[in-house]
Order: structure tokens, then sequence, then C-alpha cells
């Protein structure tokens, strides 16, 4: 986590809670959707799950806080499957991606609903 | 003791503009074509670029961490992505309202529900954040 990186997240919320900048800033909550994505990325490149990005759709999206993310945190994400469920074409996918420092510091946790819709075959 | 049920937390007014759909996209890390270009949105059946859920979501969240103050108050929030919102390519943008209101308060936690609506039509749901009572303000 860089200072940068989060000064330029909050300016694009239009955010200017004072707890974003100065010399230990903490990241706007919903940052941590900007590092969980990079596992949902793996999800979605996964060739085994046979999911298309272009044919999924966010339904939901909780977070949970352990601590906010800080500039000097080093984060590590793991993606669960929490749960499937296939109703006709679509398929409904439940995951949480669980951030963490390097040391294992619970950060926080990213639960996401993903409707996907499967091409007709 | 003076959080109660139904205590307003805050308004908030905002015109998401297509400038700064971009700034998100690149902030956030998403360039999903459908936050930028109105031919790969028509493609999807949408009437043209719509926000990014995260976008609209974070927003919401500012009622709360107004608020609250210190943004680390906050200990859980959720939302479900109910309606997109398009996002005109004009200088004015699309105005996004906020309400948020306590609807429940326990021993640590207080409970803020954020109402937002686009044209007067909700576009996010369930819109929940719970936050520290020991950090909120009394």
């Amino acid at each position: 986590m860089r200072a940068a990186q989060i000064a330029e997240f909050a300016d694009a919320l239009g955010d200017v809670n004072s707890a974003y900048t100065g010399a230990d800033p903490v990241a706007p909550p919903t940052f941590a959707a900007v590092l969980g994505a990079a596992a949902w990325d793996a999800l979605f490149a996964d060739p085994e799950l046979e999911l298309a990005l272009q044919r999924v759709v966010h339904a939901d999206q909780t977070f949970a806080w352990h601590r906010p993310l800080r500039t000097g945190d080093t984060v590590t994400g793991v993606l669960t499957i929490d749960r499937v469920r296939c109703r006709g074409a679509m398929e409904i996918v439940g995951v949480t991606v669980r951030l963490a420092t390097l040391d294992g510091e619970p950060l926080v946790d990213s639960s996401s609903t993903f409707v996907h819709t499967r091409a007709a075959s | 003791m003076s959080v109660a049920v139904g205590t307003g937390v805050g308004e908030l007014s905002i015109f998401l503009t297509r400038a700064q759909l971009v700034r998100y996209a690149g902030a956030s890390r998403d360039f999903n074509p459908i936050h930028w270009s109105d031919r790969a949105a028509h493609a999807l059946g949408l009437d043209g670029v719509i926000a990014h859920g995260m976008l609209t979501m974070g927003t919401a969240l500012r009622v709360v961490t107004d608020w609250a103050g210190d943004p680390g108050a906050v200990r859980r929030y959720s939302a479900r992505f109910t309606r997109p919102v398009v996002v005109p390519d004009d200088d004015t943008g699309v105005e996004l309202r906020c309400v948020g209101s306590v609807t429940a308060v326990s021993e640590d936690m207080v409970t803020v529900t954020v109402e937002v609506t686009c044209g007067g039509e909700k576009v996010l749901g369930a819109v929940t954040a719970e936050v520290s009572r020991a950090m909120a303000p009394s």
C-alpha cells in the first residue's frame, strides 16, 4: 500500500476525509475491492471454471474489516468459492477474498455474489 | 445515548460524470469498457456507459464516514447492485442521492442504512454499514 495509491483512490471517490492524506494515511474502506479484484481476475481466468467475464454480473458485495488498510501494508489475498447454485443457464457463485498482511494479520474479508450466464451451446 | 434508531446521519448529493468514471477506472484498475464506451455498453443491452458498482457503493459510504469522522470506525458494509447508473456524456453528469439513518443500535455496533437513488429510483439495495459504537458520534 502506497500513499499515492490511496490519494488517487480517495480523489476518484471525491472524498476529502483527512484520514486519507498526511503522514500515515489509511485507505478508503472500499479500496479493499481493488485488491480483492486481483483475486477475482484469477477466478475468471481459471480455464477449469469456464467463466466468461463478459457474462458475469456482480450482484452483491459485503466487506468485514479487522482494521483499515494502511500505507506500508503488503497485502496478500486468498479467494475461496463459498457456494455455487445453478438455475437454468445461470450460475450463482458466492466467493470470499480474505486479505491479510504477509505476516498473516487479517485485514478485511470481501464477500461477493456473481451471477454467470452460461452461453447457449 | 443520543444515537437512536431513526437518527439521521447525513445526506449527500453527488453528480457522477464521465470524467469521474475515467478517474475511478484508473484508481481501481477496472477498465471494463462498459464504464467508458457507449458502444460496449449498448452491445450488452445497456442504455449507455454505466458507473462502476463499486464507485456507487464507495460514494454511498461517504455518508457514513463523513458522520463517523474516522473511516476505521466502519466494521462491515454491504449492498446489492440492483440497477445500473447510466452516466450521460455531458458536463453535468447524473445525480446520485444518498440519505443515511440509524436503523439499529446494539451494545457495540450502530447500524446505518443508506438509501441510494438516481432520478428517484433505487440503484443499490440493502445498503447497510455497521459502525463501532465506541467510535460513533454520540
